[in-house]
């Protein structure tokens, strides 16, 4: 008997008992709804972070920084170490990454905003080849300037091309020690009267009055350090805006700074000092090199970043780059522990619609065991005109494949149909809360490939005890009497 | 003398209930030859129909042997039984036995699945040996909107579309009425006479006596051989 055959009467049975063939699928095409829309889920929020990271060219970035101050190992994040960096097998460019706080004059207008140098070949990659007008920086691009779509939207400019070829001034006070001790004592002879006039000479006898007195003359010389310190000097530079980068917007895991300068620009302002703040001062000061700030920062950077050849190990970079003395931050690692962790997420989703699938398998077992005591006749019939037993298992068999293949396509269309609502109300949730619409479901061919797998898989386990029981009819006993 | 198509010998069949067991064949010996047209006749309970079912292979006997043109029926795999019952084997039943809810044509083509026949043989096969036992206008019906004689037809014609070599029927007429008895008995005697080799229970020893050439007594298992009685 052909394998057609055996599918034409198992069809003919199902049909045959309509309702009950109806609700025994209905199990089955819930069971894989659900299936379908759990990992439908799960599927659409890895494609979502996949997305992300590739868009932004983050799975072949790598980010170098140095070890703590406190680190004896530390090894300088300086040029060298940068050349060195860029020479790793794997690593298509290294390039220095800082952030410089300025302030920066545009057609006009200003904002205090933070500058990033980047080297020439950092225009290549993908992260920082998107422009909304203009070009890369040229050949020698020592005085060209990059600026971002954020920038623009800061000074209120709306057309990106009107900033290509204009001057950009760059401004940037540096703070330094040297200035802060020039202002604590500061021999201003006007200030120093008003002083002098306030000391009460008559209680100079009294101890308490001498100790607030000393304590006074402390706390304002400090507060006139500070003041000194954080005035600094106003560092200057004129560049050219070359071209205008896409996005920037804060909040955005790209990593660009609404100004892109030089990197010998970026350089210069370091070599000055400290940025002027309070919290410069005090790592400064922490780290020992208060007055050596200038040694310290000179061609150092805060970070380094790489740009891997996608179809290196990125693993074996990263323990060669923490080999050298230097901390290294891969995307690519953080991306793999996301996957790892989605995961876990599909697992569990997968097993709220593995129970529902056992349910829908118990309904086939049982539908099936009824079916074959109202089928004994028909099963010893069959026996007699020549059927094996092996016959009468497949034809139960495949009664139930019928079943889970049914179940499993109507069961896909109705996750697809449950996950579009969803996605649906989802969506209309962002945009009422002012974010980006995103797409969270996904139904890639795997899914739908082991949706039918499963579907079938479960409906062929259930079917084969009542096909086991089905071979057993005793065909003598079946088509006896009446 | 050549042996015959047909041979069981101390073919035994016994059946455990409990502690009890019931000999329903026990130690027939029976020659069938090639085109008889044998009647096996007794008391109910006497264990025809168990002999029946063992010589068709839907059964398998406790003891003895069966030998069908020389090939030994019970060292056969259960493929190679099912392959017999299918081709070599035609089965008719007391209670006709059809697929309610197939048609009558339906029915009959479904011998033809298991027999391995083309498909594209099957309708017409099935169709010709409709007509040949007059149900050419019943083709579409199902068994339930058949009268017991139509019925019983469309059991035989399920039973010989394949062309088998012997034909089984356990008390074909046992459900029917004298005309419809009749009708069977001649269709199977015409059937025999071009060669077909029938066996047939039956309780109507005039129906026996009026269509089979030979006839045996089944009592408690054994076969009485011989009731002094032989077609002529
Ligand atoms: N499956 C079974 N289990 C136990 N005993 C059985 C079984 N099948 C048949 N028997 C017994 O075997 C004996 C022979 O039965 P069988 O059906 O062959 O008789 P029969 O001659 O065909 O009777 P009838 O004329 O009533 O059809 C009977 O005593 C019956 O009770
Ligand atoms: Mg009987």
């Amino acid at each position: 008997m052909s394998l057609r055959d055996v599918l034409g009467i198992a069809v003919g049975n199902l049909r045959r008992v309509r309702l009950r063939s109806f609700l025994t699928v209905s199990g089955v095409v819930i069971a894989i709804g659900a299936f379908v829309a759990m990992l439908s889920f799960g599927a659409g929020n890895r494609r979502l972070v996949t997305q992300q990271f590739q868009e932004l060219g983050l799975l072949f970035t790598m980010q170098v920084t140095p070890r703590a101050e406190s680190d004896s190992t530390r090894v300088p994040l300086d040029d060298d170490a940068v050349r060195a960096l860029g020479e790793l097998p794997g690593v298509e460019l290294a390039f220095p990454l800082d952030d410089l706080p300025v302030t920066v004059r545009l057609l006009g207008r200003e904002s205090e905003t933070t500058a990033q140098a980047l080297p020439r070949a950092a225009f290549t990659t993908r992260l920082y080849s998107r422009l909304a007008a203009g070009e890369a920086p040229g050949e020698d691009g020592a005085g060209d300037a990059m600026v971002t779509e954020a920038l623009l939207d800061e000074l209120d400019i709306g057309d990106p091309d009107s900033v290509v070829g204009a001057r950009l001034l760059l401004e940037m006070r540096v703070a330094s020690a040297d200035s802060g001790f020039a202002e604590a004592f500061a021999v201003d002879p006007d200030t120093l009267r008003d002083r002098l006039a306030r000391v009460r000479l008559d209680s100079l006898s009294d101890q308490g009055y001498r100790r607030r007195l000393v304590f006074r003359e402390i706390n304002e010389a400090t507060s006139r350090f500070m003041r000194g310190f954080m005035a600094g000097r106003t560092l200057h530079d004129t560049l050219t805006v070359r071209g205008v980068l896409e996005g920037g917007h804060q909040g955005q895991r790209l990593r660009v700074g609404p100004v892109i300068v030089p990197v010998a620009t970026a350089l210069r302002f370091h070599g000055a000092g400290l940025p002027p703040e309070p919290m410069a001062l005090m790592r400064a000061a922490g780290g020992g090199d208060l007055f050596a700030t200038e040694q310290a920062r000179e061609g150092e950077f805060p970070q380094v970043t790489l740009q891997l050849d996608p179809r290196a190990d990125h693993a074996a970079v990263a323990d060669t780059v923490r080999a050298l003395g230097l901390r290294a931050f891969s995307f690519a690692e953080q991306y793999d522990e996301i996957r790892r962790a989605f995961l876990f997420f599909d697992l569990g989703l997968a097993a709220v619609g593995l129970v529902a699938l056992i349910t829908a398998a118990l309904g086939i077992v049982n539908t099936l065991v009824m079916s074959i005591t109202e089928r004994r006749r028909e099963i010893g019939i069959f026996i007699s005109l020549g059927a094996d037993t092996r016959d009468i298992r497949l034809l139960f068999l495949v009664e139930s494949a019928v079943i889970g293949l049914v179940g499993s396509i109507f069961g896909i269309a109705l996750g697809w149909l449950v996950t579009r609502i969803a996605s649906g109300v989802a969506k209309a949730i962002m945009t009422r809360q002012g974010l980006p619409p995103m797409e969270v479901f996904a139904l890639p061919l795997w899914l739908i490939l082991m949706a039918v797998g499963i579907g079938l898989g479960v409906s062929l386990v259930a079917g084969s005890y009542p096909a086991a029981r089905a071979a057993k009819v005793d065909p003598v006993e079946a088509l006896r009497g009446e | 003398m050549a042996e015959p198509w047909l041979q069981a010998r101390s073919l035994r069949r016994v059946y455990r209930r409990g502690p009890s067991e019931v000999r329903a064949v026990d130690g027939v010996d029976l020659d069938v030859a090639r085109g008889e047209f044998l009647a096996i006749v007794g008391a109910s309970g006497s264990g025809k129909s168990t002999l029946l079912n063992l010589l068709a292979g839907l059964d398998s006997p406790t003891g003895g042997s069966i030998r069908v043109a020389g090939q030994e029926l019970t060292a056969l795999d259960r493929r190679a039984r099912a392959s017999y019952r299918a081709r070599r084997v035609g089965m008719v039943f007391q209670t006709f036995n059809l697929l309610v809810h197939h048609t009558a044509l339906e029915n009959v083509e479904l011998a033809l699945a298991f027999n391995g026949a083309p498909r594209r043989d099957r309708r017409a096969r099935a169709r010709a040996i409709l007509a040949r036992l007059g149900l050419v206008d019943r083709l579409d019906h199902w068994p339930g909107g058949l009268s017991g004689g139509e019925q019983q037809r469309v059991a035989i014609a399920r039973a010989l579309v394949k062309e088998p070599e012997v034909l089984f029927a356990d008390e074909p007429t046992g459900n029917l009425d004298e005309d419809n008895s009749l009708q069977i008995a001649a269709l199977l005697g015409e059937f025999n006479a071009r060669g077909l080799t029938v066996l047939m229970v039956t309780h109507d020893l005039a129906l026996a006596r009026g269509s089979a050439r030979r006839l045996v007594r089944m009592h408690y298992g054994r076969l009485a051989e011989a009731p002094a009685w032989e077609a002529p």
